[in-house]
């Protein structure tokens, strides 16, 4: 059996690593010091098991486990924390196992024994309800080629719905997700606007509406890409205007 | 505020509402009696009985425009809340509990009491009347209570106003159907003489007696209400007060730091116990305390060295404190809480960390000035829940100590974050 330990602490590491090797039976094969670490890990050591610290900087536990959750295979998540966060009523309300540190060694083996893997539906779930609604991703991930990409969400320019996909286009080019545009545009609201059935536009990159000698309207993102407005959304982009957030 | 103002629209709702209540009481009076003799104390028993229902008659505080929604909830009265504080809670006891039924069985009797005793004039059997009395009251009281607990659930979540005008008039429909079945009943079996023009005093002393049980009865369930939300919501503040000044994370992680050097250095472990004892021991002190400038600093770099172990190589610290005078005077816990705070929100979001620059110095006038800055996390950065206490406890401190000499402001610019505290001068005795 693999496992990966991730906490963005070194002490804590240390002592869950020598609490894991006393038990026996199991191999350490990395250790994260974040969530980004640890999922990046995870996509390329395919541990069976994740000990997850919910506080980390950059990506947080909880996130990092949405994200586990869709990779080939996943791997068993058991959640750790110092104290407890809104976040444990909602694991004991999915039935979803969690430590409390400093972890007790035979709380640590009985976890190990029963871990279990955790669908993106149940962490979504989970999110929600540690968050108080909330559940904004800091990262898009995808896979491409068996491995895993992550895309900053403050870096994504637009989200373009495909025939079967939808493209994230972002700083460094343009990835392909398995999310419908409907639930990233709840997700998202704050950062991002539906300019057209299909286009939701990251908020802080429009820059201008503009009308075309036929009538269609475009916005303008900073770097100078043009995006086809639906006539349906045309309204909501003109009171952004007439609030002088952007020109015509 | 002003009575007059709602009342209005009370009416109006409790046209509404009349009907229900005496319908249900219907039910119950049927086969009460009043004892002819004593009509008056029948009535009044009745009035006790409400002793269950109302509040009291405080004057509600707003008139509610949307009277006319039975659903709406009034301003809570006005007593010892204030507007502001809409009562969710239902301020009633549960007339449905068993203890509650005996309690109100019992005050029924008791004012049943009263009520013969004061009523009795020569010549008539003092029992007669108590029974006959006891029979209306505990009548008009049990009814009550069958018609509160009923609309309980009705009245979750209503104003506290909503509430006690509803119970008044529920009570006083029930006392209304409970007198009037008393009356003909008695009339009927020919208990009393029906005498002409009886029946009209009958029904008002009464409802003038159930009016005043009712307002007070009322009015002592919701000032002990109020009494025990304001005990439990003190309770709450106390323990606010001292996680506030522990943050349970910093608690438990470095309990977490001192269980994983047990192991791996238990000289270091050692040391860390024995810094935690000492931060312990300040925040449980008696907070008025003012101590030396250089102790205050010790107690920061303790404070900062289980930090340090804790998040390695993440949190840099730079001190620069050499040329301040360290016997200045400084209420206990100024700075720690300062620095927390930097490490909190200013490191512990960043992967790679970063430096907080803790700075002491006298400025020209003589002032001392401390300066805690550290990295502002990009906004992206989920921010942490703030922990504003914590400030206002710092500046709650310098205000005792030196009044408006002494300042605490915050500067949020160029990605730093820089918490300033200017006091005056003053040697501390030692």
């Amino acid at each position: 059996m693999k496992l990966l330990i991730a906490d963005d602490e070194g002490p804590a590491r240390a002592r869950l690593h020598g609490l894991v090797e006393e038990i026996g039976g199991i191999e350490v094969v990395a250790e994260a010091g974040n969530g980004r670490q640890a999922l990046l890990l995870c996509d390329e050591l395919h541990p069976d098991i994740i000990l997850l610290d919910i506080r980390m900087p950059g990506m947080d536990g909880l996130e990092a486990a949405r994200h586990m959750a869709g990779l080939e295979p996943a791997p068993a998540v058991i959640f750790t924390t110092a104290y407890s966060e809104h976040a444990l009523a909602a694991f004991d309300a999915h039935a979803i196992d969690y430590l409390l540190k400093p972890v007790r060694k035979a709380r640590l083996a009985q976890a190990l024994v029963k871990a279990q893997r955790l669908t993106s539906a149940q962490m979504n779930a989970v999110t929600e309800a540690a968050q108080g609604g909330q559940r904004q991703r800091t990262h898009i991930s995808a896979r491409r080629g068996g491995r895993i990409e992550l895309v900053e969400v403050t870096d994504v320019a637009y989200f373009q719905a495909g025939d079967k996909y939808v493209s994230v286009h972002h700083g460094g080019g343009e990835l392909l997700i398995d999310e419908p545009l409907k639930s990233l545009e709840e997700e998202f609201s704050q950062r991002f606007l539906r300019v057209h059935r299909g286009i939701l536009a990251a908020r802080d990159l429009i820059i201008g509406l503009e009308k075309d000698p036929q009538g269609h309207y475009y916005v303008m993102l900073k770097d100078q890409q043009r995006l086809p407005v639906s006539r349906r959304h045309v309204s909501e982009l003109r009171a952004l205007v007439r609030a002088g957030r952007i020109r015509t | 505020m002003h009575l007059h103002d709602f009342v209005p629209a009370s009416l109006r709702r409790f046209q509404r509402l009349w009907p229900a209540p005496s319908t249900r009481g219907g039910h119950c009076f049927s086969q009460s009696e009043t004892h002819n003799s004593k009509p008056a104390t029948g009535p009044r028993a009745a009035k006790l009985s409400p002793v269950s229902t109302d509040n009291h008659g405080r004057p509600p505080l707003q008139p509610d425009a949307r009277a006319a929604r039975v659903n709406t909830r009034n301003g809570s009265p006005t007593m010892i809340v204030p507007n502001e504080h809409r009562a969710e809670e239902l301020y009633l006891p549960d007339f449905c509990n068993v203890r509650m039924v005996l309690a109100m069985v019992v005050g029924a009797e008791l004012l049943a009491y009263l009520l013969s005793l004061s009523a009795t004039r020569g010549g008539e059997s003092r029992w007669d009347g108590l029974i006959m009395t006891s029979l209306f009251v505990q009548w008009v009281a049990l009814a009550s209570i069958a018609v509160l607990c009923a609309c309980r659930r009705l009245m979750e979540g209503w104003r506290d106003m909503t509430t006690t005008l509803y119970s008044f008039g529920l009570v006083l429909a029930v006392t209304v159907v409970v007198s009037e079945a008393a009356y003909w009943g008695g009339a009927y079996l020919d208990m009393f003489p029906v005498r002409q023009g009886w029946h009209g005093e009958f029904l008002i002393r009464n409802l003038t007696i159930s009016a005043i049980v009712t307002t007070v009865a009322l009015r002592y369930f919701y000032v002990q209400f109020q009494l025990k939300k304001n005990i439990q919501a003190e309770a709450h503040a106390r323990i606010q007060a001292l996680q506030a000044r522990v943050r349970p994370h910093f608690l438990f992680n470095s309990m977490n730091t001192i269980a994983s050097l047990t192991r791996s250095d238990p000289a270091l472990a050692e040391e860390v116990v024995e810094d935690l004892a000492d931060l312990f021991r300040v925040n449980l002190a008696d907070a008025r305390t003012r101590v030396p400038l250089g102790e205050e600093l010790a107690l920061t770099r303790r404070y900062l060295h289980i930090e340090q172990l804790r998040l390695g190589e993440r949190l840099t610290v730079e001190e620069d404190t050499a040329g301040v005078p360290q016997d200045a005077a400084i209420p206990m816990l100024t700075i720690q809480p300062l620095v927390e705070n930097a490490v909190y929100h200013g490191i512990e979001p960043l992967p790679e960390g970063g430096a907080i620059r803790l700075q002491a110095r006298q400025d020209r006038d003589g002032n001392i000035v401390i300066t805690v800055a550290n990295p502002r996390p990009a906004a992206e950065v989920i921010r942490r829940p703030g922990n504003r206490l914590a400030l206002d406890n710092v500046r709650q401190r310098l205000g005792a100590h030196f009044g408006n000499r002494a300042k605490l402001t915050l500067d949020d610019a160029q990605g730093r974050y820089v918490a300033t505290v200017t006091l005056p001068y003053e040697k501390a005795v030692s």
